[in-house]
């Protein structure tokens, strides 16, 4: 468990020193500034149309910022030999892949932090309310990325940087996509077994209503727990096996 | 890097050990099997100097990945100071130097050793308190708070010395570690390799540069088609069985006949001859120097260099493998 900290410690200052970090952050805040000026849908619901595009401008830099984290992390480093002076001290290649993992989604958490700062500075100037329900929107959009991060570490152990980006685009749509694929709920008895990711998607609540409960919260943990360890583990199974 | 009570009692347990090594990649859909290691046995004593020499293609460092658990083996037994390297565990006590090392470059030098040095079980303060000695020690000091995207190829092969001895390890493996270095840069190396050697650190050393090698090993091991050619002692293996190589001066006319129907490889340096004759001869040679007044300066066995000896070997195996 220390050496798993330890090296999500390093990812993140690592990644925090890169450059493409803040031309993200950049680019979604000058996205989220844009926001006030789309036009209006009718007395009454500017708030909750602010609310929506501000969440996916959330998501889109979560997902960016995870992926090109994510996705030559491992690659890169297994193809420059970084990875060795990891792997031949007293490390195993799980913990290796659990702290990149965490290192990641730590970097991730601090991006949409910082982004949910900057659009509820711009939600108090434009409408004069602090918008404290997008806090529960950014929470569960860290959950989300933290499950895609996992999917693209666990796929990065054996797979290329272009792989690790389809694999995840794939599994952010799967997960989304259950109506779609399977028809309603519960039309295909194997439904019940789909990896659904849709646990996560509060944005009708939060965005025209106010939030979700506690529980509904502490379930988005559960699920984030399950696809995190699943993806992780499968990936820390590939992993071991793979010659350097 | 302090020698433990066992290693000089001696307590039989060798510092590394690979029996059997064999590493076969298994073929792909348009790939063809590949045997790159058949079958490699290497001993390394304690507190010595180990050399591991091959061309390109031999298995070098497969047998070296094999051994500190980067590639999984397809047979054989590993140990490092009795225990299985391929287990973290197993290589605590164990730097690796792998060829031209590259490090996360937007962290600097101390962060980096750091990380490395925690990892390996040392606490913050044992850390900070290794990095400013190491970093002198490999030419590195004043550049501990720099990014490592603005080191110099030279400087991160400096850097990966560093990595290798943050714990001060029993065991150290390093691969082609005085490669990019500037020729002061590869004294140093030497030098450092043959500090370790007399604080009774065990240093493994894959490397191309056979008069590295040749000044710094106890013992090498020369890999040829995933296979042993040729294992022992520095000296016994480039002494030249039964010839004495003999230096003489006082003959500015030319080497006397009675000395010249023994001699071979015959050169001249300055006023200085130099050849070589038979074990059996040189009684007889001597003999026939001093009755010719000419100045005996050196009579010593016959060794080839370790370049020579590697081309030959080589040369019977079939020529370089690409």
């Amino acid at each position: 468990m220390r050496s798993v900290v330890l090296i999500g410690q390093f990812v993140f200052v690592d990644g925090l020193r890169r450059r493409m970090l803040y031309v993200v952050l950049l680019f979604a805040a000058i996205m989220a500034a844009l926001i006030p000026s789309l036009p209006s849908y009718g007395l009454g619901v500017e708030g909750a149309v602010f609310r929506e595009f501000a969440l996916a401008v959330i998501y889109v830099t979560a997902l960016v910022i995870g992926l090109a984290l994510a996705a030559n992390r491992v690659p890169g480093e297994v193809e420059r030999r970084t990875a060795y002076n990891v792997l031949v001290k007293s490390v195993s290649r799980s913990a290796y892949l659990c702290g990149t993992w965490l290192g990641i989604t730590l970097l991730v958490g601090a991006a949409i932090g910082v982004c949910t700062a900057i659009v509820q500075v711009i939600a108090a100037f434009s409408f004069s309310e602090p918008m404290w329900v997008l806090w529960q929107g950014a929470f569960a959009i860290w959950l989300e990325s933290g499950v895609v991060t996992a999917l693209a570490v666990a796929v990065s152990a054996v797979a290329g940087p272009v792989v690790v980006v389809v694999a995840s685009l794939a599994g952010i749509f799967i997960g989304h996509a259950r109506g779609t694929l399977l028809g309603e709920e519960g039309a295909v008895a194997a439904s019940r077994f789909y990896p659904s990711l849709d646990s996560f998607a509060i944005i009708n609540p939060v965005a025209h209503g106010t939030g979700v409960g506690v529980l509904h919260l502490a379930s988005m943990l559960v699920v984030f727990i399950g696809f995190v360890g699943v993806f992780l583990g499968a990936g820390c199974l590939l992993f071991e096996r793979r010659d350097l | 890097m302090t020698s433990s009570p066992d290693m000089q009692n001696g307590d039989g347990i060798r510092a590394i050990e690979v029996e059997g090594a064999r590493k076969v990649y298994p073929k792909g859909p348009f790939l063809a099997a590949k045997t790159a290691v058949a079958d490699v046995s290497i001993s390394v004593e304690r507190g010595t100097v180990h050399g591991l020499l091959g061309p390109n293609g031999a298995g070098k460092t497969t047998t070296l990945k094999m051994l500190l658990g980067l590639v999984r083996p397809t047979a054989g037994v590993f140990r490092v100071l009795g225990e299985d390297p391929r287990r973290p565990s197993g290589r605590r006590r164990v730097g690796f130097m792998p060829e031209q090392p590259y490090f996360a470059p937007h962290l600097t030098a101390t962060q980096t050793l750091t990380l490395y040095g925690r990892l390996l079980g040392l606490d913050r303060r044992s850390v900070r308190d290794r990095i400013s000695g190491l970093l002198g020690m490999v030419g590195l000091e004043g550049c501990g708070r720099q990014e490592l995207s603005t080191f110099s190829r030279g400087m991160l092969q400096r850097l990966g010395i560093a990595q290798t001895l943050i714990a001060s390890p029993d065991v150290v493996v390093l691969d082609e570690p005085a490669s990019g270095l500037d020729p002061i840069g590869q004294r140093d190396v030497r030098n450092l390799m043959l500090d370790l050697r007399s604080q009774g650190v065990t240093v493994m050393l894959s490397s191309h540069q056979l008069s590295e090698v040749e000044s710094v090993c106890d013992r090498v091991t020369i890999l040829c088609g995933g296979l042993v050619a040729a294992e022992g002692r520095i000296d016994a293996l480039l002494n030249v069985a039964g010839r004495t190589s003999v230096r003489v001066r006082g003959f500015a006319a030319g080497l006397p006949p009675a000395v010249k129907r023994f001699a071979g490889d015959v050169a001249l340096a300055g006023s200085t001859w130099v050849f070589d004759v038979a074990d059996a001869e040189l009684r007889a040679v001597v003999d026939a120097i001093d009755d010719a007044g000419g100045s005996l300066e050196a009579a010593v066995p016959k060794r080839s260099s370790l370049e020579d000896y590697f081309a030959r070997l080589i040369a019977g195996d079939g020529g370089e493998r690409s």
